[in-house]
């Protein structure tokens, strides 16, 4: 009934300069736009102890003003060409990135460069950004139902090795006790070419866009980088519980978080389709025993950051459920779910059509993944933590072989060793006032 | 891999833009069925996707007076069960198709939409047509998707976004049907599973309904592919009611939504303003932009880069059929709730006063004919600026000559049409916060008209 899969292949070309910052061009002259990224190795889970939400302050900072760029000038350059600019702070990586009409490529480049190159910031801009953090975590947290539910509730509960256990968004002590010093430091620090890769994608030639890389980028002098620090987490013995007060919301919320194996193993890719299994929409498991057959719950999803971690990380489901229901009774049916999967494995027909579904959202991750406002962001980011991580940016073309190449046999055995007890966090989030609104 | 050798060079200015490329929409293929459907094509190929959308005209404003809810919820129980096919058979008919699925109703339309492989478009299409045609609503999916309805209604009762929109919605319009964006638990709880097989049969209809694919395929075997699902489909379209006016207002006016305890303020000004087919459309997206619709604006500029008092302040155009309204939003903390609006009131006077710089004038310009474009790079942005025209009914060449129409504004269209469409003296204001800690500042501005979360009017 369907016509042949057509195959898909990215032309992936890639270089790495004299100072180490690596370049990776991704031409597509179908229409007139470049998307370009600058991606560093750091996120929040290696900011420094004492300054919780610092990775995330600091990038507010990257757009406060640089060498020849002062504040407001990224923005308005960007913007007055045309385009969309954005930044945001990961786990292990902060990515800087814009998509603007192709003739803007070169002064993208320039301005990337020259905030890599000299950041230019003052006491003034760190109190505005902390100003500006502080808006953001209320308007996205304190302010919200459900703010912060679970990403920021879950890593404390889940993981003993503070990097993967703060608060990353900050403490607000924590971010009033940021100073200019530490501004500097941090870009010193972590923000140099070596640390680095600069993604090109769009409407160029692949031999111009690396020279104009190379001009502007090669003379920013690269540094010593720290030595890695030690991300991972003491094994696990037994199931770990907490609760947090939904202020809020009037329905009770459930994180249930299972560590994955680690990056790029066996188990990893397995864990990659057990997940959507469990978490594909409303054919998925878990929806579907909880919202659909049981109804006790009004929503159940969740997924796993698989792709673009490199550290410890969670498949995490949100269940919110109705109050006539207790949590405890909802995980035990979600266990029955998990249950099922390990004694019984999952039937060839829904492995394949997983598979299909696990395609088409690759797909369309390559292709959007930010609304329509980013050309290929999602191809971007996948290109830059493919070449962060594992060193190949080409894997973007055969990572999806991995995936579906998972057998029914991997699926159930990953199931049987990572969805346990002793390898999980279930953190409750108790409605305030079940009611709602007064 | 090899580069061409160059100097690597430290330059104090920007360098200047190269040569523009001209932006290609992709050709429409445009028919209209026997049966009055509007099929619109466009072949978008660097994924071997498509994306598909099918559009009826009627939404939550034509039940709006006469059953709130009732559009939006049959929207959603479409998708549990067809005369075919189960709920559970139409979930994993999607996933092994690689598809996504919507069914969705806004204000003035409703819809059905599926992305998914290109390898499976016919499946998809007849899904689609499936849901169009074959709804069947069983009772016990009807009453699981009220229940979920009712629980996620009180949990948008407890979002200051939703309370701030829905306040500023009911004071803009008055009677108008516009004025209503969420049914309340009574009337969710009133509806009835024949009202929405009713709404379905007379509004599902192909009559001047609207679909629109766009992917990796030929438009040729697509049209071919739309006649032989959408073909046999016959059934005529309802008639338009009439809408009573919205009000005029005269003055500013507070509108305070009380919730106690909260580390943050919504603020949110507007006032009514056109549609898209307005011949003043243009002038105000330009001054929207300059003023608070883009990062680089005069209002993101003021109150978040100079003042630090909120994160994500924006100004905006909602363009409803019948009528469009502009507003201004941005949360802040509670101490600077009078500052806030003072500056939003500052800036629009400017707008209104003074003629925008050169500088300003070109790089709004610039930024709107560039961002404008960037859909054309994604199936999704295709899809959405498709649907903006053929929904709208804009001319043919729309997508085409928005650029230059842009490019050819000046700094004398800016003010006129902040003159005409930035109401300052008449805004009406809507806070939601702790009345404790804004009371005093809100009222500052204007008389103030107190409510819970509930919309009911409080002492």
């Amino acid at each position: 009934m369907a016509a042949p899969a057509r195959h898909l292949h990215i032309p992936v070309e890639h270089t790495t300069l004299a100072n180490g910052l690596r370049v990776v061009a991704s031409p597509d002259r179908s229409a007139p736009f470049v998307t370009v990224g600058v991606y560093y190795q750091i996120g929040f889970r290696l900011e420094p102890h004492g300054r919780s939400g610092f990775a995330h302050l600091f990038e507010h900072m990257m757009f406060q003003g640089s060498e020849n760029a002062g504040k407001m000038e990224h923005i308005r350059l960007i913007n007055s060409s045309g385009g969309l600019l954005n930044g945001t702070t990961n786990y292990d990586i902060t990515n800087y990135f814009e998509s603007v009409p192709s003739n803007a490529l070169e002064r993208v480049l320039w301005l990337e460069a020259d905030r890599m190159r000299a950041l230019k910031v003052d006491d003034e801009n760190l109190r505005n950004q902390r100003d500006v953090v502080k808006e953001e975590v209320r308007v996205n947290v304190f302010n919200q139902p459900y703010g912060g539910f679970p990403w920021l509730d879950l890593p404390p509960v889940a993981f003993r090795n503070w990097p993967n256990a703060h608060n990353f968004y900050g403490d607000f002590a924590d971010l009033d006790a940021a100073t200019l010093a530490d501004v500097q430091q941090f870009f010193r620090t972590y923000y140099s070419p070596n640390n680095a890769v600069l993604l090109i994608l769009g409407d160029f030639e692949p031999a111009e866009a690396f020279a104009l890389a190379k001009r502007y980028f090669e003379g920013i002098p690269s540094q010593p980088l720290p030595p890695r620090a030690d991300i991972s987490e003491p094994a696990q013995t037994e199931e770990r519980r907490g609760e947090v007060a939904e202020k809020l919301g009037p329905l009770p919320a459930i994180a249930i978080g299972y560590t994955m194996p680690p990056r790029e193993t066996p188990d990893w890719y397995a864990a990659a389709i057990l997940d959507s299994i469990l978490h594909g929409g409303r054919a998925g498991r878990v929806y579907r025993k909880l919202v659909l057959e049981e109804q006790i719950a009004v929503d159940a999803e969740g997924g796993a950051d698989l792709l673009d971690t490199n550290g410890p990380t969670q498949m995490v489901s949100r269940i919110f459920h109705k109050p006539e229901f207790t949590s405890e009774g909802t995980v035990a049916v979600y266990d029955e779910v998990i249950e099922e999967l390990q004694h019984t494995g999952v039937p060839a027909d829904e492995l394949d059509a997983v598979k299909v579904k696990f395609r088409a959202d690759y797909y369309s991750m390559l292709e959007g993944g930010m609304g329509s406002h980013m050309p290929r962001f999602g191809l971007m980011h996948y290109l830059a933590c493919f070449t962060l991580f594992d060193g190949d940016p080409n894997r973007v073309n055969t990572i999806l072989d991995g995936f579906l190449a998972v057998t029914p046999e991997q699926v159930q055995a990953v199931a049987k060793k990572y969805l346990v007890p002793r390898n999980r966090a279930v953190l409750m989030r108790r409605p305030v006032n079940p009611g709602g609104a007064q | 891999m090899t580069s061409p050798s160059a100097p690597a060079v430290r330059r104090a200015t920007p360098p200047a833009l190269a040569p523009e490329r001209p932006v290609e929409w992709p050709k429409r293929t445009v028919r209209t069925l026997a049966n009055g459907l509007q099929v619109v094509l466009a072949e978008s190929r660097a994924f071997p996707k498509i994306s598909a959308q099918l559009y009826f005209r009627s939404g939550n404003a034509i039940v709006s007076n006469s059953a709130p809810g009732l559009a939006e919820m049959t929207a959603t129980v479409v998708r549990t069960g067809t005369a075919s096919r189960s709920s559970r058979q139409i979930e994993e008919d999607l996933r092994r198709m690689g598809a996504s699925l919507g069914t969705v109703s806004g204000a003035d339309s409703s819809a059905i939409s599926a992305s998914g492989l290109a390898e499976f478009s016919p499946g998809i299409l007849e899904l689609i047509a499936d849901l169009a045609r074959n709804a069947s609503f069983p009772d016990d999916e009807f009453e699981r998707e009220r229940r979920q309805r009712l629980e996620e209604l009180k949990v948008e009762r407890t979002t200051p976004g939703f309370l701030a929109n829905e306040r500023m919605r009911k004071t803009l319009f008055g009677q108008h049907p516009y004025a209503v964006i969420a049914p309340n638990e009574e009337q969710v709880a009133g509806l009835r599973r024949e009202q929405l097989a009713g709404f379905y049969r007379d509004h599902y209809v192909p009559d001047g309904s609207l679909l629109i694919v766009v992917g990796d395929f030929s438009a040729a075997a697509m049209l071919e592919q739309v006649e032989k699902v959408f073909g046999g489909w016959k059934a005529a379209k309802p008639e338009a009611p009439k809408s009573a006016a919205p009000p005029r207002h005269t003055g500013r006016h507070v509108h305070l939504v009380n919730l106690p305890g909260t580390v943050q303020t919504q603020v949110l000004t507007g006032n009514l303003a056109i549609t898209r087919r307005d011949p003043d459309w243009y002038r105000m997206v330009l001054a929207n932009a300059i003023y608070g619709g883009a990062f680089h604006s005069r209002l993101v500029l003021n109150i978040r880069e100079q003042k630090g008092y909120t994160y994500s302040p924006r100004s905006g155009i909602s363009a409803l059929r019948q009528q469009g309204f502009f507003t201004v939003h941005a949360a802040v903390r509670n101490e600077v709730v009078a500052a806030t609006l003072t500056e939003i009131f500052y800036e629009i006077d400017r707008m209104r006063a003074l003629p925008v710089t050169p500088e300003e004038l070109d790089s709004a310009r610039n930024y709107l004919s560039g961002v404008f474009s960037l859909g054309v790079a994604t199936q999704d942005g295709v899809v959405g600026q498709l649907s903006t025209v053929y929904l709208d009914q804009l001319p043919e060449g729309y997508l085409e000559t928005y650029r230059e129409r842009i490019r050819a504004l000046t700094a004398g269209d800016v003010v006129a049409a902040a003159r005409r469409h930035f109401d300052s003296a008449n805004a009406q204001i809507v806070v939601v916060g702790d009345r404790a800690q804004i009371g005093e500042q809100a009222a500052l501005f204007g008389p103030v008209t107190h409510y819970d979360a509930r919309g009911n009017v409080i002492p």
